[in-house]
């Protein structure tokens, strides 16, 4: 059943495309699909839109998205909400701020629930950015929960990151204690229409001037009045690829490699869980559970 | 359903009506009872609805009406729906419906019509056991 829609993907049909992201976002057969796709795509552009709930992501993603669909790019969306640790549920209402156009090939945009806690994005994102990179779509955007938690992952798993900002009552920089600023390549001080845009970009100018920072571009944009928005893609697309940047890193690769394991000893993981048991109940020393260990990750 | 994957709805208010309470608080319970739920926001064209359970791969669409549109739209999106493919998508009606138009609704493809009194508690009964159409 896999290799039929795998086909049927590569054959562009949006209907596998959307399957296949489910079962991703389900932590289903990731090795077969990963290993369906051909290598990374470097050539498209993975944009991140980050900042607090409220900031205005969503509806900043979506007249981005108009920006391109007006230059002839076709876009997907990957908006991630946070999902409730009690239940499990979740209310993803991103889509709702956007564009909808049901005639328009060029624009997908899929719901995603991110897991609670500190993660700013859907597990296996990663690979649904590959996917939709191959499917053919020229810009992927990306738009983080609004927990407000500087999150490394989205800065490997992006080109580009794009922090927004609001002007708030007070002196309140809530992003900035949140270590927001560190992950950020363009700051967006967004809601540019309201009292208090010039005080917080020069306040942002300010904590950016300070040593040691990178040179981060920082420009004001209101998508209530449309205003700033075609600059915002140019700025975007005039920052350099971070896979051109990136050094080679051993915490980017450990974390792969810990991915990779996760995703192949999956099915084992139920024994692995019998030997850790064993342990605890001391039917094993730690040498023998260690020596358990191996052998059930060997076979 | 502990290890069953949520479940994944669009809620969709179609036609021109304005008022989302109604689905904002079925919404809510939804969510509270596990599911995923996708909202599209108001003034959804028949259109714009299967486009999203399309690219979001609904498990399940339920749709409100309050406009009295029912016999014309509800319709009309069950045939979307199989043009596109989407055969496999379980769909809700919320909304006052006469009772004499219940039967042809459900003669269309309709699983289920919620009236606007339904205890929440039935809704989530419902769907949990109907469970996953798409991947059942
Ligand atoms: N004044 C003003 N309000 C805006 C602007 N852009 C968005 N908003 C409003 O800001 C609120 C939040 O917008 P969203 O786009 O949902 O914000 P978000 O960051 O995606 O929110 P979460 O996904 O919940 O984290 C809405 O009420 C928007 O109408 C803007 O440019 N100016
Ligand atoms: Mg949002």
């Amino acid at each position: 059943m896999l290799d039929e829609l795998l086909a049927r993907f590569q054959a562009r049909d949006r209907l596998a495309l959307a399957r296949l992201l489910t079962l991703v976002a389900r932590g289903e057969q990731l090795e077969a699909i990963r290993a369906a796709l051909s290598p990374k795509n470097e050539t498209t552009p993975v944009v991140a839109i980050t900042g607090n709930a409220g900031v205005g992501k969503s509806t900043l993603v979506g007249k981005l998205a108009e920006v391109l669909r007006a230059e002839g790019k076709s876009v997907a969306i990957l908006a991630c909400d946070p999902q409730s640790p009690l239940t499990g549920g979740a209310l993803l209402g991103d889509r709702a701020r956007m564009p909808t156009h049901p005639e328009d090939p060029g624009l997908y945009i899929r719901s995603l629930a991110a897991p609670s806690g500190h993660q700013a994005v859907a597990q296996h994102v990663d690979l649904m950015i590959r996917m939709v990179a191959q499917f053919g779509f020229d810009v992927i955007v990306v738009e983080t929960v609004g927990a407000g938690q500087g999150d490394i992952a989205v800065r490997e798993l992006a080109d580009v990151v794009v922090l927004l900002v609001q002007p708030e009552s007070g002196d309140d920089l809530q992003w900035e204690k949140a270590g927001l600023l560190e992950i950020a390549d363009v700051v967006v001080i967004h809601k540019a229409d309201l009292p208090g845009a010039e005080r917080l970009e020069s306040q942002v100018r300010e904590l950016l001037s300070l040593p040691g920072c990178r040179e981060i571009a920082v420009l004001r944009v209101s998508s209530a009045k449309q205003t700033g928005l075609t600059e915002l893609w140019s700025t975007i697309a005039s920052c350099p690829r971070r896979s051109t940047l990136i050094e080679p890193d051993g915490q980017v690769l450990l974390r792969h490699a810990q991915q990779v394991l996760a995703e192949r000893f999956q099915d084992r993981a139920g024994s692995v869980g019998h030997v850790v048991d064993r342990w605890k109940r001391h039917e094993l020393d730690v040498t023998q559970a260690a020596d358990e260990l191996l052998h059930v990750l060997a076979r | 359903m502990d290890n069953q994957p949520p479940l994944r709805i669009v809620l969709a208010k179609v036609g021109l009506d304005g008022h989302d309470r109604g689905v904002k608080v079925v919404t809510r319970a939804l969510r509270d009872a596990g599911f995923h739920v996708i909202y599209p926001g108001l003034w959804q064209s028949p259109e714009s609805v299967v486009r999203t359970v399309a690219d979001e791969d609904a498990d399940w669409l339920g749709i409100s009406l309050l406009s009295g549109t029912h016999m014309t739209l509800v319709p009309r999106i069950m045939q979307m729906l199989q043009a596109a493919g989407l055969r496999h998508v379980g769909v809700l009606v919320g909304g006052i419906i006469p009772e004499a138009d219940v039967p042809k609704l459900l003669a269309v493809g309709v699983a289920r019509i919620f009236g606007p009194g339904t205890p929440l508690g039935e809704i989530i009964e419902f769907l949990r056991a109907q469970g996953s159409r798409t991947h059942a």
